[in-house]
């Protein structure tokens, strides 16, 4: 045993080594991931906006995050992101892409690949025709295709639908793009499940149901968490579509929309880096916090764990 | 150790990558040829925003020519059409990093900005020293250089200008029974403060009780976000600017009587619900297609109207529409209409890595005579903006543009007042959740005002 345990500590990699094996990877994530923070951080301490530039700003201590914490405004931003990242993450980008990858699992091959395709089409579509198609489903007579085939034959009050409905919409138009992440990923999950496993729970009588429950999920649980996660994250820090379609009218200016408002898109051309910064900051706490938690809870230390298999 | 020097790397990176944007591009320009930028934001039928440059250029070469001296002046004109707040941003950045244009056109109120942050540079003490430059800045309309003034001095050069009328589709007041007397009294009735805001809602309400318009197009205001809306603030006495104090004013009383008209027009059911936000193409062919009742927007659509929607067919519009003032919200005022003069701003050497800045002067002078503006006054509909162009045949033969002038005695300008954009937002988001019925007008202004104290502080006067 002992002398096992020597030999394994002789061929056990040395520091070197594994440094240079993860220096790519380290410096990506440095310049691209750790570097931003830290910038996004600095500034969110200084008063940058176009009235300074980049040179004549001034350091502000944490007055940033002060003006955030008693601006009215900002609930109503918080409170719809919260809402907007729990129904899309639920009804989309985890239920839908669960529901789509299970029945096209569970048909003839070809139709399954058929209808996958048909849900990258949101995806692949290039953002602005994707959301004009949705503008103008929803536009006021005499323009939108909801108004002239359901609203106006029935005899009801035609409207802008984008408007009267935005939560609704902001939801569906990234539900939509959303759910083909999850439904590629649990597809593959779910035609890596060994087939004896489920002949086994056929022949045992097995509902689809408990199927399910006892068999599909389970044995996704990893996929679960890492789409969980991503897609969390992805919706918190995600804008474009809103942008595109209501630019945070009606009530659809999700934290990360406001941020992008304040610092980078100001109707007068005043751009707040410093305080859109202080924003973009917060976003980054949150998603460190949620990332850890979602970690935890998922018990991710076990899925790295070293095979069992092997240690015996 | 080595954990350290790693650490000490990283928390040095970002002040390498801050300090790369203080370096100067270093530009090397050739003795003989001088290349000169110019951007500007226009659409196709406002291209000579930017390509004024080009037969003003083709007289500086000839004049550097008859000079004697060896310089070749090259201009790149640029303009695109995307919305404001990108190609300010786009600007800032270019500016920030050495690399913007050498003329840049944009709105007045970024004269304040931009000049703080050291983009632009000043072009004379005064106006009466800017006059005395060249004989074309002595041309320009007197009034006009109030809006490129900031701190005492003079930082841009006018482009153009516009009124920002109310339009009215005449043929639909006569189906009302509206006579042709009556309806050609109509400006002067709005002039003289004889027909308020309040008359347009019960007009327009009466045009849909008499089925002339749907329900919903009696009063089509302009659909986005924009300085117009601050017309009708200023209809019910509102003021933006105290030019004494130099601060931003906010009137609680105007700012209420303005939110209760939003959300009238939509509750009298002479705008649709949930409006605000609707598609330009959408807004253009209602109106241009003689849709609505009444409808705010600026001279400048009448081109866009009489191209991209009437094939050309100017004589549609003069059949179907009318214009005036803005009406006042207080009967016997008189109405008012926004003037948002373009101008033109000299980049900073170090803004755009080019030390020229004698020459750039020059070309501005160049692009700033009655040939060239009253080209893009015609082609885009604005407003001429030098004493020259008002005795000049061709500016003075298009009718369209002759019957607003007028409008410019009634004008007043936006503040060159760098917090003017967070005011901006403030009320008009202030606004949208009035008109869209999330607020009663007394909560948005409640809202408005506490924002405004900690968005802005000192530097907003609440009345």
């Amino acid at each position: 045993m002992g002398k096992e345990t020597e030999e394994i500590k002789k061929i056990k990699p040395g520091r070197p080594d594994w440094f240079w094996f993860l220096f790519p990877s380290l410096l990506l994530i440095v310049l691209f991931f750790f570097l931003p923070v830290v910038i996004t951080l600095i500034i969110s301490g200084t008063n940058m906006s176009s009235n300074t530039g980049f040179h004549a700003w001034k350091w502000v201590g944490f007055d940033n995050f002060r003006k955030i914490a008693i601006l009215p405004e900002t609930a109503g931003h918080f409170w719809l992101t919260v809402k907007y990242v729990a129904v899309t993450l639920a009804f989309f980008n985890i239920g839908m892409a669960l529901v789509v990858s299970i029945i096209t699992t569970h048909i003839s091959r070809g139709t399954g690949f058929f209808f996958r395709a048909l849900w990258l089409l949101p995806r692949i579509t290039p953002t602005v025709t994707y959301i004009l198609m949705w503008k103008f489903l929803g536009a006021n007579a005499p323009y939108g295709v909801f108004n002239q085939l359901i609203i106006q034959p029935l005899g009801l009050e035609p409207q802008n639908w984008v408007a009267a409905a935005s939560f609704l919409f902001i939801v569906l138009v990234n539900g939509y793009i959303g759910a083909s992440f999850g439904m590629i990923i649990f597809t593959s999950a779910i035609e890596s499940i060994p087939k004896d496993i489920t002949i086994a729970s056929l022949v045992d009588g097995a509902s689809m149901l408990q199927r399910i429950r006892y068999i599909i999920l389970p044995y996704i649980k990893w996929p679960l968490l890492f789409v969980t996660t991503y897609q969390t994250l992805s919706l918190m820090t995600s804008f474009e579509q809103i942008m595109v379609l209501t630019d945070g009218q009606f009530n659809t200016e999700v934290w990360s929309l406001w941020a992008y408002h304040r610092a980078l898109q100001n109707y007068w051309g005043n751009f707040q880096w410093g305080f859109g910064n202080a924003l973009a900051a917060v976003l980054v706490v949150i998603g460190i916090i949620l990332g850890i938690v979602y970690l935890r809870y998922f018990k991710f230390n076990e899925l790295v764990q070293e095979p069992k298999i092997e240690s015996l | 150790m080595k954990r350290l020097s790693l650490l000490i790397f990283l928390l040095a990176l970002p002040a390498f990558i801050f300090a790369g944007g203080q370096k100067e591009a270093a530009k090397t320009t050739g003795p003989q040829t001088v290349t000169i930028t110019v951007w500007a934001k226009a659409n196709n039928v406002e291209h000579w925003r930017a390509d004024a440059a080009v037969p003003a250029a083709k007289a500086l070469n000839e004049e550097l020519k008859k000079e004697g001296k060896n310089i070749t002046v090259v201009v790149k004109p640029i303009y695109d059409n995307t919305p404001w707040g990108q190609y300010k941003n786009k600007f800032t950045m270019a500016a920030d990093a050495g690399e913007g244009p050498d003329i840049i056109c944009s709105g007045h109120e970024d004269v304040p900005v931009w000049a703080q942050a050291g983009y632009i540079m000043p072009l004379a003490d005064s106006v009466s020293q800017v006059q005395g430059m060249y004989p074309q800045f002595k041309d320009v309309i007197d009034s006009l250089w109030n809006a490129t003034k900031w701190h005492g001095k003079v930082w841009a050069v006018p482009q153009d200008t516009e009124a920002r009328p109310m339009f009215f589709s005449k043929t639909n007041l006569k189906k009302m029974g509206w006579t042709d007397a009556q309806i050609k009294a109509l400006p002067e009735k709005i002039n003289s403060g004889q027909f308020t805001l309040a008359d347009l809602i019960k007009t327009a309400q009466e045009a849909i009780k008499k089925g002339v318009v749907k329900p919903g197009f009696g009063f089509w205001h302009r659909p986005k976000r924009g300085g117009d809306f601050i017309q009708f603030y200023v209809s019910y006495g509102g003021k933006v600017y105290d030019p004494d104090k130099d601060k931003l004013i906010l009137d609680k009383n105007a700012l209420l009587k303005w939110y209760q008209f939003q959300r009238k027009v939509v509750t009298s059911g002479i705008t649709p619900k949930n409006y605000i936000g609707t598609e330009w193409k959408i807004w253009h062919d209602t109106v241009s297609h003689n849709k609505a009742l009444f409808w705010n927007g600026g001279i400048w659509q009448w081109a866009d109207w009489k191209t991209n929607y009437l094939n050309g067919d100017e004589s549609i519009l003069f059949k179907n529409v009318g214009y005036a003032l803005i009406p006042s919200g207080i009967r016997g005022k008189e109405g008012n209409t926004l003037s948002h003069p373009l101008v033109y701003m000299v980049t900073t050497e170090k803004a755009s890595g080019n030390k020229y800045r004698d020459l750039v002067i020059r070309l501005l002078a160049l692009m700033t005579t009655k040939e060239i503006n009253t080209k893009h006054a015609l082609e885009s509909t604005h407003l001429g903006i030098l004493k020259s162009q008002m005795q000049y045949k061709p500016y003075l033969d298009a009718k369209f543009l002759s019957s607003v002038t007028y409008m410019l005695k009634h004008n007043w300008y936006q503040p060159n007042d760098s917090y003017y954009g967070q005011w901006f937002d403030t009320v008009w988001k202030g606004m949208s959740d009035a008109e869209n019925g999330t607020k009663t007008p007394q909560a948005a202004v409640d809202l408005v005002v506490k924002e405004m104290k900690i968005e802005l502080g000192d530097n907003v006067i609440i009345k």
